[in-house]
């Protein structure tokens, strides 16, 4: 099966140019004979948005721009990242992502955790997302995350518990640390997360980073693919553009699973126990 | 001190920064005050690389004599550079304007020198529909080392997370010449002024102190015990504090639902 990450600079605030752009990479990818193609964090959108947030939704299931990307997934797969403002949450606007596939939409994931600290502000503009599903993807079963989500490691954990093959993070993170090499400090951060959830879920973590700078701040880009053994099998550019194609064999998770047993002696029930206790506990 | 810099890679971060957003104004003029001095000299470099040289216009602006040496290695920076620069002596102005307040103090002329090399870079991007490219770093915007809609006006800076100590690195990688990379700084605000001798710190020790204090997040005695002189820490945590206006747009009294710089929020990038 072969990956495309696709590490482009949106247009912040140009949904309509980010439109064009997916359907062009997707084009190309499918040239490719690429079967899953990931674009990056509010790839449709831009990052910064503030106030633009309402501005940008979009309905995935009938806004004719975000179908337009949905019929161009025949033949293949995708992920987009948007902000989801759907007919059963009118007025609450999701950091999101969703999974298209041969011109469906199969599965939309609103990001869990919104950083707001510092230099970020999300949960002032964003609805929070409540729940973390493995869904069926046509190439096995997948969990996906977004950006901050992926470095609490609890939400890797649902993904695993619940048998996912891949787990695909979408991100849009900036860079900090310019101490040394050719890329920013905090992409090494997202690289040993990506190694460790790899290895210790047995399944392939695939992590599409975006690039450009909005307002002063610069995206780190560094998208990559670890195997279920831990391996890294694609790395993309630093700071820089790129569409990083990556062949990958599925059969290794099993082969992985067959060697390291962290799957099969899981015990999610004890697990789920004793966060009941904890979580209760935090309530009295 | 605070860490070395990947010059390499902070140049090519702060190129690719410097065309982004020319690019969003559809604007291919960049210009600076170009002062004979470290900054100016390592942000045209920049410049340079990023729009081309010939997009780039330096302005060298004197106040009469004053600082020949400076003048000098300016003209020499922008033609090595392959610049388009000019020299604007700001006098004129400068006297019209103090002949009557001849009791000013050398810092209220030198503010004025200050805001008048402003002015006049902002007239100057008007008639070449360019932006002004701005010269402060980190360590003078912490401390506050800057004149208000003076040399601190710009439309973009992409030197201000840099501490003058990695100002200094990033000048060699772009091979500043030496003249100008040795040169005791100064904001020439006055003839005999250095930055050193007016905030009473080296760079290297202020540097240390803001990169705890900053990034360290580390309190005044924590930032002390690692061997600076109480006193040393104590005038720079002042300075600081004391600046804290200048790092903002002022405060807009609020009364409506829906208010300028508290709840009225669009990106500065916006693009489409």
């Amino acid at each position: 099966m072969k990956i495309a990450l696709a590490q482009i600079a949106p247009r912040l605030g140009d949904v309509e140019a980010n439109v064009e752009a997916h359907l062009g990479i997707l084009a190309k990818a499918r040239r490719q004979k690429a079967e899953l193609v990931v674009f990056p964090e509010l790839g449709l959108t831009g990052y910064t948005l503030k106030d633009l947030v309402e501005e940008v939704a979009m309905d995935p299931a009938g806004d004719p721009r975000f179908l337009r990307i949905v019929a161009a997934t025949k033949g293949l797969a995708a992920v987009v990242g948007f902000v989801e403002e759907s007919p059963s949450g009118r007025g609450l606007f999701h950091n999101a992502a969703a999974f298209l596939a041969d011109g469906r939409l199969l599965h939309v994931h609103r990001k869990v955790f919104l950083p707001t600290n510092g230099m970020f502000e999300e949960a002032k503009f964003f609805a929070q997302g409540r729940e973390f599903r493995a869904f069926e993807a046509p190439f096995g079963r997948a969990g996906l995350l977004i950006c901050r989500d992926f470095l609490h490691y609890g939400a890797s954990y649902v993904h695993y518990a619940a048998g996912a093959d891949m787990i695909i993070c979408i991100s849009a993170a900036p860079g900090r640390g310019v101490e040394g090499g050719d890329a920013f400090g905090t992409s090494r951060m997202w690289e040993l997360m990506g190694e460790a959830v790899a290895y210790f879920s047995t399944a392939f973590v695939v992590y599409g980073n975006r690039v450009g700078t909005e307002d002063g701040v610069t995206f780190a880009g560094g998208s990559f693919v670890f195997g279920p053994g831990g391996r890294r099998l694609a790395q993309a550019a630093y700071v820089d553009p790129d569409l990083l194609v990556c062949r990958i064999d599925l059969a290794d998770v099993r082969e992985a699973r067959r060697k390291r047993l962290f799957k099969r002696d899981e015990k999610p029930e004890v697990v789920w126990r004793s966060l009941e206790r904890i979580v209760r506990a935090a309530e009295d | 001190m605070p860490p070395r810099i990947d010059a390499p890679f902070v140049e090519k971060v702060l190129v690719a920064f410097i065309r982004d957003e020319f690019a969003r104004c559809r604007c291919a003029k960049g210009l600076l005050g170009l002062s004979g001095g470290l900054d100016s000299a390592v942000c045209a470099a920049l410049a340079a690389r990023a729009l081309g040289p010939d997009n780039v216009l330096a302005l060298i602006m004197p106040y009469g004599k004053a600082f020949p040496e400076d003048v000098r290695d300016a003209a020499g920076l922008a033609r090595r550079l392959g610049l388009r620069h000019e020299t604007i002596d700001i006098a004129p102005q400068i006297d019209a304007y103090f002949a009557s307040r001849p009791k000013a103090s050398r810092l209220r002329r030198g503010n004025k020198m200050a805001r008048e090399r402003m002015s006049v870079l902002y007239d100057r991007s008007a008639a070449e529909g360019g932006l002004v490219l701005g010269t402060s770093n980190k360590t003078e915007l912490l401390i506050g080392y800057g004149t208000i809609y003076g040399d601190m006006a710009c439309a973009i800076n992409p030197m201000g997370d840099l501490y003058k100590t990695q100002v200094r690195e990033l000048a060699r990688h772009l091979r500043v010449p030496a003249a100008i990379r040795e040169k005791t700084p100064t904001a020439g605000l006055w003839p005999g002024q250095t930055d050193e001798g007016e905030i009473g710190l080296s760079y290297e020790e202020l540097d240390t102190i803001l990169y705890g204090l900053v990034e360290g997040r580390k309190g005044r005695d924590a930032v002390v015990a690692e061997g600076h002189r109480p006193a040393a820490v104590d005038r720079v945590i002042r300075l600081i504090r004391r600046s804290e206006f200048k790092r903002h747009l002022p405060p807009i009294a609020k009364l409506s639902a829906r208010s300028v710089g508290h709840d009225f929020l669009y990106p500065y990038d916006r693009e489409g």
